[in-house]
């Protein structure tokens, strides 16, 4: 464990960002999971809620920066001080935009109340949901103990993520060669499996985040990846 | 490589091709006390090397050894090697005026002679050089100019020194070190004193002195380290604790002690 500053009110500020992100970090994975609940059960009111959180993360952001900047200032950070508050303000843009991408599946799940659905298409879905979920709790847990292990696992695992979106591709593209009325409600899905995918990969730069804070170095450029088909990575 | 990449790669220890000083195993003490523990580095030839660490951990100790500055004072002495160009700089019998004039140090507090702005610089060079007047006007006006203080100064050359700021003070003992065209400089807290300005100033004039010199800089200020310095070295209780490029001591240090002293954490 780290020691305490001689400033103790340093030791406050760094303690006040640090809450922040944890707050920051179960808002955002309970609006991935609702938004994924939301899209499985196609309960709209759970969607709205969704939605309505997305502007207390948005704020929670920007108190994060502010703060940040603000003990920059005060303090002229170095070392391992200097990389907490880097990565703070670094997990707090990745866990925005989480929020964001959960949003957009909940407003997505709003449109699509009045398309014919077809249960079976959701199934790989809700797959990828888990290990998206399953990936954010990891790496928040992985941030808060500052566990390096933990966060290279989430960091490998994505190309996990990565290949199921594969599969979802082609399952939803045979659904759709097979009854072009199942278009319109496999297209929402493919956005959504996009969401996903794209939530796992914010879960994978905080994991590199985490490295850089405990180690001061960074994870290798190239990471061990999953997918093989080039129309989805490029959506 | 670009110079990004340059400021950012990682490099475990500072290599300098030919070191321009090299201290081998080097004790220090005074009377009985050690003050400086088994110090082996190398300062790279035309860096800004920082040394940091609190009060009494012999960084001005070291400093002082590099130009046999402790020389002056009984009771006080050095043990091990320190080259300079791979020669022994304390082997008795050197000539320590001359080994002044190839490494010229600044002090803390500003310390002009009570004479005029010409004659504060223009007194070093005539104890080593026998100048011509215009030979010798060229040369003042080049060190005040390489101290960047000419263009505050060049109207009032004939007042004195100390009716300077204390900025200016400071320039003009840089000047004064300069004018001997020395190949190492020596700063021992050179901003201690002086205000945000004009600490501004010495720090830019820092950046130009090392095309041309080698220079050494103790300081507090932490900030000051990681703006002006290549290397950093980190000392504690005598001992050398960390010596490494400035990027990797002030970002991710390899030592707890290290840390903690430049995070504020230390004891």
């Amino acid at each position: 464990m780290m020691s305490e500053h001689t400033v103790a009110a340093y030791d406050k500020e760094l303690g006040t960002l640090g809450r922040n992100i944890a707050e920051m970090g179960g808002l955002a994975e309970k609006m991935l999971s609702d938004a994924l609940d939301a899209l499985m059960a196609m309960d709209l009111d759970l969607a709205r809620a969704v939605v309505a959180c997305d502007p207390r993360l948005d704020a929670l952001q920007r108190q994060v920066e502010e703060f940040a900047i603000l003990t920059i200032a005060r303090r002229q950070p170095m070392a391992v001080d200097l990389r907490e508050i880097v990565a703070a303000i670094r997990v707090s843009g990745d866990l925005e935009r989480v929020g964001d991408l959960a949003k957009n599946i909940a407003k997505r799940t709003l449109k699509l109340a009045d398309v014919p659905r077809i249960p079976r298409a959701a199934i790989g879905l809700k797959h990828m949901g888990d290990l998206a979920l399953l990936q954010l709790k990891d790496v928040l847990d992985a941030y808060a103990t500052r566990d390096i292990e933990r966060a290279r696992d989430v960091w490998t695992r994505d190309s996990e993520l990565d290949a199921l979106e594969d599969s979802v591709f082609r399952d939803l593209l045979t659904f759709m060669m097979e009854d072009p009325r199942n278009i319109s409600f496999c297209t929402h899905l493919l956005f959504c499996s996009k969401n996903i995918e794209r939530a796992g990969d914010h879960a994978t730069n905080i994991a590199e985040t985490v490295y850089y804070l405990v180690t001061g170095t960074n994870l290798p450029v190239d990471r061990p990846k999953g997918g093989s088909s080039i129309m989805t990575s490029d959506v | 490589m670009t110079d990004l990449a340059l400021m950012t790669a990682p490099s475990p220890a500072p290599v300098a091709t030919r070191a321009k000083i090299e201290t081998k195993n080097l004790d220090f003490y005074y009377g009985a006390t050690r003050a400086l523990n088994n110090i082996s580095l190398q300062l790279a030839p035309n860096t800004v090397t920082a040394f940091i660490g609190p009060s009494g951990c012999g960084k001005s100790t070291l400093l002082r050894v590099f130009n046999r500055m402790y020389d002056l004072y009984p009771g006080q002495r050095a043990e091990g090697e320190v080259l300079l160009d791979g020669k022994n700089i304390l082997v008795p019998g050197l000539d320590l005026n001359l080994l002044r004039a190839r490494i010229g140090m600044v002090f803390q507090k500003p310390t002009p002679f009570p004479m005029t702005i010409y004659e504060n610089i223009a007194f070093g060079i005539k104890l080593y050089e026998n100048l011509s007047r215009s030979e010798l006007d060229g040369r003042v006006e080049h060190a005040l100019r390489g101290a960047a203080l000419w263009n505050e100064v060049k109207d009032k050359l004939d007042a004195s020194g100390l009716s300077l700021s204390g900025g200016q003070q400071q320039r003009l003992c840089i000047a004064r070190t300069v004018a001997i065209q020395p190949e190492v400089i020596l700063f021992d807290e050179p901003c201690s004193a002086l205000d945000p300005i004009s600490t501004a100033k010495v720090e830019e004039l820092l950046d130009e002195l090392k095309a041309k010199y080698t220079i050494a800089i103790v300081t507090h200020n932490m900030q000051q380290a990681a703006r002006v310095s290549e290397f950093t070295a980190f000392m504690y209780l005598g001992e050398l604790v960390e010596f490494a490029q400035t990027t990797r001591i002030f970002t991710a240090p390899e030592k707890r002690q290290t840390q903690d002293y430049i995070t504020g954490r230390f004891g």
